[in-house]
């Protein structure tokens, strides 16, 4: 393991989300590949997107998970888990006992591959949090919440875990910021892919606009909706422009400053790297620092979803936006 | 179409002496269990397929499809095919054929959401 003061810059497998699902690389090949295109050493992987026997990680599978990790000179530090409660669609949600087992089930596998924190999410409902989090300790596995758009500092649901680590004042419980929820723009790679899809101009003009209003990512995906179909647009083309209001919020990228202390690990979330070295969408400019200066010793790992609208697989896209990570965080 | 829009398996149609089988993929970027899933319509040559009597099966066990819904601990890995088998459809093996599936996704950390993903190829049986 690389030990580095100060910020690292890493990558989540998620960024090659489509070789992956194309078959390009098995987890061994993809592994491999990140070690030798040096955007290591700290990875993170999503568990139900990379490992077959999630969540139950065999002892025979962690063990040569971890030796090609040792081999290829890898870091497994992040281990992303889900708070899978809707297993029936259109029935109730499991019962807490039986949500509380599927964390622990997904921590102890992540322990077992020699992650040092998993990503969890706030589909845990926060009341729960005291019966999981004394089981992480025991682990000795940190637990971090993403942060997603559309959420952000401010929103309440962030609000009442901040109460809630408040009240359990443990280092094994903290925060992972997700920069989706803090765009300045929709990416200009994401509407073209809209306008690959046959989407008009004057969608996407009413998109920009509706998408800086105030309100709800739900509320105003409908005000485009009734908008664009009383103007006669595609059903095909309002769906293609609309994936912007759930994967992207326009909130402050400076309410981040609010987190900083307990930030554990960051998602550097990208959609496209422009000419220029810089992020079509996203301020890092204005982001990084205020983890830089904050003390973050954690690690960001590039996460790049283009691959929600693009066939690219996302390898150079993910060099260029650790090269200008690593240039903001050099200072 | 990008790869986390595909439901038709890379392995396709293959005709047994009493049946058919359709490769399928799961079209979202992480595992899930199959009871999140619904195999929503088939149509082989513009006809729908009755799926009233159909298989899956995965990694070595198979159910009905009508009782995929129960199978809240058994996890479709995102890399691999699940196959859908239909006793009594016979096609000509080497005969070619248009498939319409439509499978539809109900991740279970977002409720309320449903992806319906359709998918039409031409195949030949092998």
């Amino acid at each position: 393991m690389t030990t580095t003061a100060g910020a690292q810059v890493g990558v989540t497998l998620y960024s090659f989300t489509n070789p992956w699902l194309t078959r390009q690389f098995d987890l061994e090949g993809l592994l491999r590949e990140v070690s030798r295109r040096g955007m290591g050493p700290n990875i993170e992987i999503i568990g139900f997107q990379s490992f077959k026997e999630f969540p139950d990680i065999s002892d025979a599978f962690a063990e040569k998970f971890k030796e090609l990790m040792t081999e290829i000179g890898l870091n497994p530090v992040s281990c992303a888990i889900n708070s899978d409660r809707f297993l029936k669609p259109g029935q109730q949600p499991i019962d807490d006992a039986s949500l509380i087992e599927y964390h622990k089930r997904q921590l102890r596998s992540a322990k077992k591959m020699g992650f040092s924190l998993v990503r969890y999410q706030f589909a845990l409902p926060v009341e729960l949090l005291p019966q999981i989090a004394p089981y992480a300790e025991e682990l000795d596995i940190r637990m971090g919440v993403e942060v997603h758009a559309p959420m952000w500092a401010g929103h309440p649901a962030v609000q009442a875990y901040g109460e809630m680590y408040d009240k359990l004042d443990t280092p094994y419980l903290g925060w992972i910021p997700d920069f989706g929820g803090t765009a300045s723009r929709i990416p200009e790679s994401m509407l073209d892919a809209a306008r690959a899809a046959g989407a008009r101009e004057g969608l996407l003009d009413r998109l920009k606009e509706v998408w800086l209003e105030p309100g709800m990512s739900h509320e105003k995906a409908g005000r485009l909706r009734e908008w664009a179909l009383a103007e006669g647009h595609a059903p095909a083309h309002i769906q293609a422009a609309s994936l912007a209001f759930f994967i992207l919020a326009n909130n402050d990228p400076k309410s981040w400053a609010a987190l900083v202390d307990r930030t554990i690990h960051i998602h550097g979330k990208f959609y496209g790297m422009g000419a220029d070295g810089q992020e079509e969408a996203i301020d890092y400019g204005t982001i990084l620092p205020l983890f830089r200066d904050g003390g973050f010793a954690g690690t960001m790992v590039s996460e790049w979803e283009g691959h929600a609208y693009s066939a690219d697989d996302g390898f150079e896209q993910v060099e260029a936006h650790q090269a200008m990570c690593r240039q903001i965080f050099a200072g | 179409m990008l790869p986390v829009e595909r439901v038709i398996g890379e392995e396709g149609l293959s005709a047994t002496a009493d049946g058919l089988r359709l490769a399928m993929r799961l079209p979202w970027y992480r595992s899930l269990p199959f009871s999140t899933v619904e195999i929503a319509d088939l149509a082989i040559d513009g006809v729908p397929v009755d799926l009233g009597m159909a298989l899956v099966e995965y990694d070595g066990q198979s159910w009905p499809l009508a009782a995929m819904g129960e199978q809240t601990n058994a996890f479709w890995f995102v890399r691999d095919s699940a196959f859908l088998y239909l006793p009594g459809v016979i096609l000509t093996p080497g005969s070619e054929h248009t498939v319409a599936l439509t499978i539809n996704v109900n991740p279970p950390y977002i409720p309320g959401m449903k992806r319906a993903n359709p998918q039409t190829q031409l195949l030949r049986a092998a």
